[in-house]
């Protein structure tokens, strides 16, 4: 058996687990075992697609790479994905290469982003994408498969090498698999892509350079809730809440754009559409000067006034991605920070195209 | 680094600066762009959000080191881009 890519390392393999092992020494793994990209496995990803092995979806001009549809299939074989999910991930990877999500910040930044993929669309019932309980968590073989092709692109087909170009600091879980979709059937809201432009019935996936989640719980009233989300975004120690690669002089702090995922009932949110969530919250998520100067984030001595002059952390309500999914058992939210200021890299949608036939 | 790399070939001399964290990177990028010699200066991090004074004295204490670069480095020394 042999990769199917003509470029690189091509392998020969007696056997499955030697196969295993042979991608490991070559590596091609994230530390868990991968599908062996057979030339017949990868073929038939390119054939569900139809797309040509060699065509360009864009590149990583710094690392001198290309990133053609053959290397993004090997790389969701190995992730363990069905050919039916590779048009997703070729969508996911057409938006982690446009260039305003700048993709050299994210993938090699020593603030360790997980990029956070979030699928709408009738792709999500053709494909069984988990939108509901667990929602971050394990369990299904789309949102894990899915997720982790990205990162494996990122590794393997992007050069962000752990400890080479990948230099995090910390990193966090959602670097092995960060996928989600949103509970659009249930909910009265408008799906993100469809907020963000693309026509109802299509499909499309979002890609955000973020933290990872963090869960905030509240009472039922939708002010409740969201006084909460604001209150957990306007933490200190946000990449968001610090100064550096602000980009415009006039901007104190580097600012950045958050995800809410909006777990529970949909009739909690009766009356509020997404846009009143965003108002609501944007002006919400701020922090007094005198508290980012205690933390030295901004430099002088504290004064009175400081306790009353506030430094927005969001640059605009349209900033917010605001997804609704998770379990419904009661009113749950998940606040994900931005891994970087906004002009370091912006979220970005694409169409998912639909497969050949 | 990419951007040093790239003036010094088109003729245009170049001091690249990187903080420490960065080194392996450095070096894995020069190597990738076909100059493994080239030289780079170091220094701690961050540099990005330093505050005016901060920078200029970080300027300061680097500036010889910036001087021999500009003035030491020939672009012979750098291997043309495959």
């Amino acid at each position: 058996m042999t990769s199917g890519l003509k470029d690189v390392v091509q392998a020969e393999w007696e056997d499955v687990v030697e196969a295993i092992e042979k991608c490991y020494e070559l590596g091609w793994t994230d530390g868990l075992p991968v599908v062996p990209p057979t030339t017949e496995r990868v073929q038939q990803f390119l054939d569900y697609a139809d797309r040509p092995a060699n065509e360009v979806l864009g590149a990583v001009p710094e690392r001198r790479r290309e990133i053609t549809v053959d290397k993004v299939a090997a790389n969701a074989v190995m992730a363990g994905c069905l050919p039916e999910y590779f048009p997703v991930v070729l969508a996911a990877t057409e938006a982690m290469l446009d260039p305003v999500f700048n993709l050299i910040g994210p993938s090699s930044s020593l603030g360790g982003a997980g990029i956070l993929a979030v699928i709408n669309g009738p792709v999500i019932r053709e494909l069984d994408i988990n939108c509901r309980n667990n929602l971050f968590g394990p369990g299904n073989r789309a949102n894990s498969t899915i997720g982790r092709s990205i990162r494996l692109i990122l590794m393997n087909a992007c050069a962000s090498v752990p400890g080479l170009f990948d230099r995090s600091i910390l990193g966090h879980p959602g670097k092995f698999s960060y996928c989600i979709a949103e509970n659009e059937t249930e909910t009265h809201w408008n799906p993100l892509h469809v907020e963000r432009g693309f026509p109802r019935g299509t499909s499309a996936v979002t890609v955000f350079a973020c933290e990872g989640p963090r869960q905030v719980r509240a009472a039922s009233k939708p002010e409740a809730i969201l006084t909460c989300v604001a209150d957990v975004a306007s933490s200190l120690g946000t990449s968001m809440a610090n100064t550096g690669s602000v980009g415009d002089t006039s901007a104190i702090l580097r600012q950045g754009q958050i995800a809410m995922v909006v777990a529970g009932t949909s009739d909690v949110w009766d009356g509020w559409s997404k846009e009143d969530v965003r108002q609501y919250l944007q002006p919400r998520v701020r922090r007094p000067v005198a508290d980012l100067k205690r933390v030295e984030v901004i430099e002088g001595d504290v004064e009175p006034e400081d306790e009353e002059r506030f430094i927005p952390l969001v640059p605009s309500a349209d900033d917010i991605l605001v997804v609704f999914g998770g379990g419904q058992e009661g009113p749950t939210a998940a606040l994900i920070p931005s891994w970087g200021a906004k002009v370091s890299s912006t979220a970005v949608t694409k169409a998912i195209r639909p497969p050949a036939g | 680094m990419h951007d040093g790399i790239h003036l010094e070939k088109v003729g245009i001399p170049s001091a690249t600066i990187c903080t420490d964290p960065f080194k392996v990177t450095a070096r894995a990028m020069a190597s990738m762009w076909g100059a493994p010699e080239y030289p780079t200066i170091f220094t701690s991090h961050p540099v990005g959000g330093l505050p005016r004074e901060a920078i200029r004295s970080r300027a300061e204490e680097l500036l010889d080191e910036v001087v021999a670069v500009l003035t030491g480095v020939e672009a012979s020394h750098l291997t043309p881009t495959p």
